[in-house]
């Protein structure tokens, strides 16, 4: 309970609230902006965060994150142009709603049930978060090993269609990361004796390149395309939610708990959560055929899930390090500089900031009732600000933002070499997300990895004697198994005809 | 730029590769035999499992007609490909001469060229490239205190 009110302390600090309305105003704009998503949002704010105390920090991305998620439903009823990935599952269904002359309820239910998706999650997360933190405690380096091991694996089976590609991805990710100095030994590697790639491939301009400027990259060849926004005005948003509260109170229900379980898996987060949840919602929907033609049933579910989602991903990160999606993954490096290392101690040495997040989240979902209603109602502002004059200052900014995480040159540097790479893997099919998670939990594997093998002297079967590891690891070797043969299969399949 | 899967395949195989040669030169500790190397070596051989198998892949679809190197519809006009290398070259820029000259003209000259490249009218590309200069320097150099370099301001002032 102490712990409870000294956090309250800390959030209730007139700085740290003026850092989440900041925060949640910026959050609202990038998430508004079809080009800019939520996972932007984080990296570009990390930089600014970077010198604050921790828990303003931390409110300043959850609060960011959460608005950008709801945010994203604007342009992709205004549009149907999703404004983050976590709208793309639904963008179809809301414009088609917005065309048929009911934007007003899109949006109202939109904005509701984000709000209420997003408390179920952080219920779950208050919920669930500290007794597995008990649990945590009693791990060794095996259930480490393979928890970030079985992370990792959930990252490449959840998130992509191509898990050959998911898997190089991941594994140039944690080749990466090998870069610099070795954890066990202390042995510079891959540093072709440079003072600065001692310290490794910094993270945050790592993810700054590879999530902002590869978006810029595909932004700057597309610059004159413009948004053709639906010339509807747009009434009282919150008429008709009620009923639709009524009718659909099961799919909210389903929607958050299936968005809950998605993002507290390791790798998946809000967007993976918002496709899964509109396909159940298909296909147990008493009136399928109305999908597709501008039906609330199946944006009522989606849309409560990825912000459920959202906050259902921090409770990996959390109590095991591992993060939940690729927010949390930059999270989590945020919680490293701050020297609160994210597992199960925190929640005993430094439970105010446990309490603090929590409070944070509520604080957000709360906040978001006002200011997302004034984003819908300037909507059509804020989608004309200009590409042409947005892109070079969002440029300049991660330009700074990089600068500023080594004070040097060499972030800079990162960044735009990264950048190309995340830029050239995205129009080689392969996925970004895995590879930034490698590039996160690189260091946490190779450790719990080198310390259990010493520990084993080599023996392999040390890895499953104890009975948690054992069970992780059978696991994670099933996962393995199960997408060895689904790729078999697929390929069978594929080439049978030929 | 969309490559055949065969050419990513051997890409990645000959940085595996590299990776793994250059692993042999790590000291080992006696009486222990994980050392720096390992980690490495294992992520290595994943990878070039990888790469065959993206090759292998690659070539299937290569005799099923796939071209080697497929470029995006944007690369046929010039200007777009030049926007394209206006980010980069931006950013090249400033890490070529951001130290000498500093941030804030450097800062300017990036986002004029690129206000007036991106069809921003003139007045408004002068006014908006030297007012957010402004702000982004007094946020990270003022309220951040991150020491952003001051170049020719140093001479001036």
């Amino acid at each position: 309970m102490d712990a409870f009110i000294t956090a309250a302390g800390l959030v209730l600090d007139l700085n740290v609230l003026w850092v989440i309305v900041a925060a949640a105003a910026f959050g609202m704009f990038v998430g508004a902006m079809p080009g800019l998503t939520a996972t932007m949002a984080t990296a570009l704010l990390v930089p600014v965060t970077f010198f604050m105390d921790p828990v303003p920090a931390l409110g300043a991305i959850v609060t960011a994150t959460a608005m950008a998620i709801f945010a994203g439903d604007i342009p992709a009823a205004l549009l149907r142009i999703p404004g983050t990935p976590a709208s793309a599952a639904y963008a179809d269904e809301s414009y088609a709603m917005a065309k048929k002359g009911e934007i007003d309820l899109n949006l109202g239910v939109n904005l509701v049930f984000s709000v209420l998706g997003g408390m179920v999650g952080v219920a779950l997360l208050i919920l669930c978060a500290p007794v597995l933190a008990e649990a945590a405690i009693n791990f060794s380096s095996f259930e480490y090993f393979w928890l970030a091991l079985l992370g990792l694996t959930c990252a490449i089976f959840m998130t992509t269609g191509d898990p050959l590609k998911g898997v190089t991805s991941l594994v140039f990710g944690l080749l990466i990361n090998c870069v610099g100095i070795d954890p066990t030994a202390g042995h510079p590697r891959f540093t072709f004796g440079s003072v600065e790639l001692l310290q490794g491939i910094s993270f945050i301009p790592a993810m700054i390149g590879m999530f902002a400027l590869s978006e810029l990259l595909r932004g700057a060849v597309s610059v004159d395309e413009r948004n053709v926004v639906l010339a509807q005005k747009i009434g009282n948003i919150f008429h008709g939610v009620w009923s639709v509260f009524k009718k659909y109170w099961f799919n909210f229900l389903r929607g958050s708990a299936l968005g809950v379980f998605i993002g507290a898996l390791p790798g998946a987060g809000a967007d993976i959560a918002a496709w899964i949840s509109f396909a159940i919602s298909k296909r147990f929907s008493k009136t399928p055929e109305k999908f597709g033609t501008g039906h609330i049933e199946g944006i009522v579910d989606a849309t409560s899930a990825n912000n459920s989602a959202l906050a259902a991903a921090w409770i990996p990160a959390l109590v095991f390090g591992i993060p939940g999606d690729s927010i949390t993954a930059i999270v989590i490096g945020v919680l490293y500089m701050k020297g609160m290392n994210p597992g199960p101690t925190v929640f005993l040495q430094n439970p105010q900031f446990i309490y603090a997040v929590f409070i944070i989240f509520v604080l957000a979902n709360l906040l978001m009732f006002p200011l997302g209603w004034a984003a819908i109602k300037s909507a059509k502002q804020i989608l004309r600000v200009p590409r042409n004059v947005l892109l070079p200052i969002i440029l300049l900014f991660c330009l700074v933002g990089s600068y500023a995480m080594t004070n040097s040159f060499y972030g800079v540097l990162i960044m735009l070499v990264l950048g190309i790479i995340g830029w050239l893997m995205e129009e080689n099919g392969f996925p970004i997300a895995p590879a930034i998670l490698g590039l996160v939990l690189g260091e946490m594997l190779e450790q719990n990895f080198m310390t259990s093998m010493i520990k084993a002297d080599g023996n392999a079967l040390v890895f499953f004697e104890r009975p948690i590891a054992g069970v992780l690891g059978a696991v994670t070797v099933l996962v393995w198994g199960l997408m060895l043969w689904r790729g078999f299969m697929g390929r069978k399949a594929t080439l049978a005809p030929t | 730029m969309r490559a055949n899967d065969a050419i990513n395949g051997l890409i990645l195989i000959l940085l595996a590769a590299a990776m793994i040669a250059m692993t042999s030169t790590f000291p080992a500790f006696p009486g222990q035999p994980y050392g720096p190397s390992l980690f490495p070596r294992v992520l290595g051989t994943l990878l070039i499992i990888c790469g065959v198998l993206l090759m292998w892949r690659g070539l299937a679809a290569r005799r099923s007609g796939e071209g080697w190197v497929e470029m995006a519809a944007w690369t046929r006009q010039p200007w777009r490909v030049v926007s394209f290398f206006l980010m980069l070259g931006s950013l090249l820029l400033y890490i070529l001469v951001g130290d000498t000259i500093g941030f804030i003209p450097v800062a300017i000259v990036i986002l004029l060229a690129m206000f007036l490249w991106f069809g921003v009218r003139p007045l408004s590309a002068v006014v908006t490239a030297v007012v957010a200069t402004f702000v982004i320097h007094w946020f990270f150099a003022t309220m951040l205190r991150v020491p952003l370099p001051r170049g020719v301001l140093d001479a001036i002032l």
